[in-house]
């Protein structure tokens, strides 16, 4: 697409102006960058210069441990029912969707904060919440005492819902654009060899939409992992998530527990770029093999 | 047929547009209570609350400072560099785009934590400059991308057109590109505006508590408030990035070649 204005005389005058267009940028990632490098320092600066004794002391924590766990667990549940979830709506509904008010009524819920939206859920599903009350209404319980404890739980089935609920939009965003650009004729195809629902996601769909799977799937698990906020208002004290504890060491006042936050940040930090760095190269591959296929 | 359109519906009511109405009806009404016997009552009193409260005028004007600033920054990097990155071939380009898109996956809280001495060292930390920084580590990789789809879409062949025919970069720029780019425009403040609502952690630490925005008075509202007033307080959220785009809708007006309501044809 680009080749023939690479060659162009025009190109040769503005290599300089491409390094004025992306100047900026490369100032704005000073500011990851250097803050991911502060950390890690603070989480291996000892007394006596470089140190892993907050790590040691870290993975000895039955606290960190236990948290990192569940942190784990629970953005991994959320992130793959939100996945699941949006791309059956998509799947089912993408005709629909392409026209203006059902697109922007499924964004609704993007005109939100997280925890605007964790706290709805407290309002809905909450014991003494809208949903316990209509049940109470109906008589499918007798007091809001045998409503099941959905928010501030133990199993972090609050936080997961809000996720859920809150990242459905999210994964339709970014699914919606390529089943729009789907050739029909490529169902025909598979329609006319004989090929049902399935074989058409699996040879049409599956091929398009994989490599933003992967994409959207490393963005909002990343994001559950370490966000903050929904946890400190959906979740218990124990165990608590791994943002919410870290926050904690950071801002509890107590100036040794203050590594340990970095530590255990700079830990999560590596978790997701390790993930990252498999899914790039997977994706990689694939292409690499798409490619020969075709040569 | 019918009946999938049916289901539709029926899935975007409750998902979606349901949630949102409960939380409006919620706000303007008392908390129900089955027991009570009661119905809804109607009144006003929880945003007569929400407004009488001294903290929520500072907050709401700091959020939006805020958020403007962000916008600001978020449209001048995205722009340049979407375009840098979709116009031009270069050794290394997508190396720099999966550089551009990684803030997003490192936790904002490990990059404040980190920032945090720095800042104090600058003297940006409790301030709201500092504030708007920190927000741009989980904004501006989204405008980034965002920015660059809509240039790979445009191509280069509109551009080159205009300079050929000798139009400087900033005529080029009033004339074609922005208009060209009014949807991306509406998606960055659109994110970016509820991406700088939605941080309470990052800006606690950064801000040191003496930065007032909306999440800031949220939480701790929580433990005492009741229902009604939360209510009024979320939808209060929402339609903050509501107001910005009306805003920047009407400065997209401003521009050439956009189809005036007013005027017919």
């Amino acid at each position: 697409m680009s080749s023939g204005w690479k060659n162009s005389g025009l190109m040769k005058s503005s290599k300089s102006k491409l390094w004025f267009l992306l100047a900026p940028a490369l100032v704005f990632l000073i500011l990851p960058l250097y803050g991911m490098f502060a950390a890690v320092r603070s989480s291996i600066n000892g007394n006596q210069g470089l140190t892993f004794t907050y790590y040691v002391q870290l993975f000895q924590s039955e606290r960190f441990l236990s948290s990192i766990a569940f942190s784990v667990r629970t953005s991994l549940v959320a992130t793959v029912i939100a996945i699941i979830i949006g791309l059956i709506i998509t799947r089912l509904f993408h005709t629909y969707l392409d026209k203006t008010t059902p697109r922007l009524s499924v964004w609704l819920p993007m005109l939100f904060p997280h925890f605007v939206w964790g706290y709805l859920v407290i309002l809905l599903l909450a014991e003494t919440g809208l949903i316990a009350q209509i049940f109470l209404v109906v008589g499918w319980i007798d007091g809001t005492g045998q409503f099941p404890v959905l928010t501030r739980d133990p199993y972090g089935l609050g936080i997961i819902i809000t996720y859920v609920w809150k990242e459905i939009p999210f994964v339709i965003l970014m699914l919606l654009p390529i089943y729009s650009s789907i050739p029909t004729s490529y169902y025909d195809l598979v329609k006319t060899l004989g090929g049902r629902s399935w074989e058409q996601f699996r040879t049409v769909e599956w091929p398009h939409i994989q490599p933003v799977l992967i994409e959207t799937f490393l963005i909002l698990f990343s994001f559950t992992l370490t966000a903050y906020e929904v946890p400190a208002l959906l979740g218990t004290t124990f165990p608590e998530m791994i943002s919410v504890l870290s926050y904690q060491w950071f801002y509890g006042g107590i100036l040794e527990e203050r590594p340990l936050a970095f530590a255990s940040m700079v830990f999560v930090s590596i978790v997701i770029l390790t993930l990252t760095l498999a899914g790039y190269f997977y994706m990689n591959r694939r292409r690499m093999r798409a490619m020969r296929g075709r040569l | 047929m019918r009946s999938m359109k049916f289901k539709f519906y029926l899935l975007l009511f409750f998902l979606f547009i349901g949630p949102v109405l409960f939380l409006i009806l919620q706000s303007f009404s008392e908390v129900w209570r089955y027991q009570s016997g009661e119905g809804l009552t109607f009144n006003l009193q929880s945003y007569q609350v929400l407004f009488s409260d001294p903290n929520i005028a500072e907050a709401t004007l700091w959020s939006l400072v805020i958020g403007v600033c962000v916008l600001l920054f978020n449209l001048l990097i995205g722009l340049l560099s979407g375009k840098g990155l979709a116009l031009y071939s270069f050794t290394g380009r997508s190396f720099l785009e999966a550089l551009f898109l990684a803030p997003i996956l490192v936790p904002v809280l490990a990059v404040a934590m980190g920032l945090h001495l720095f800042m104090i060292r600058i003297g940006l930390a409790d301030t709201w400059m500092g504030v708007v920084l920190i927000h741009l580590v989980p904004t501006v990789p989204y405008s980034i991308k965002i920015f660059h789809n809509t240039y790979n879409q445009l191509g280069h062949g509109m551009l080159e057109q205009a300079s050929i025919l000798g139009a400087t970069s900033f005529k080029q720029l009033l004339t074609i590109e922005l208009p060209l780019l009014k949807p991306a425009i509406r998606s960055v403040t659109f994110l970016t505006i509820v991406i700088s609502l939605s941080q309470y952690a990052s800006t606690a630490i950064i801000g040191g508590g003496r930065i007032l925005t909306l999440p800031m008075i949220f939480f701790p509202f929580l433990n005492t408030a009741d229902a009604s007033l939360m209510a009024a307080f979320s939808i209060w959220f929402a339609l903050l990035p509501f107001f910005m785009y009306i805003v920047v809708e009407l400065l997209l007006f401003l521009l050439p070649y956009t189809r005036k309501p007013w005027r017919n044809g």
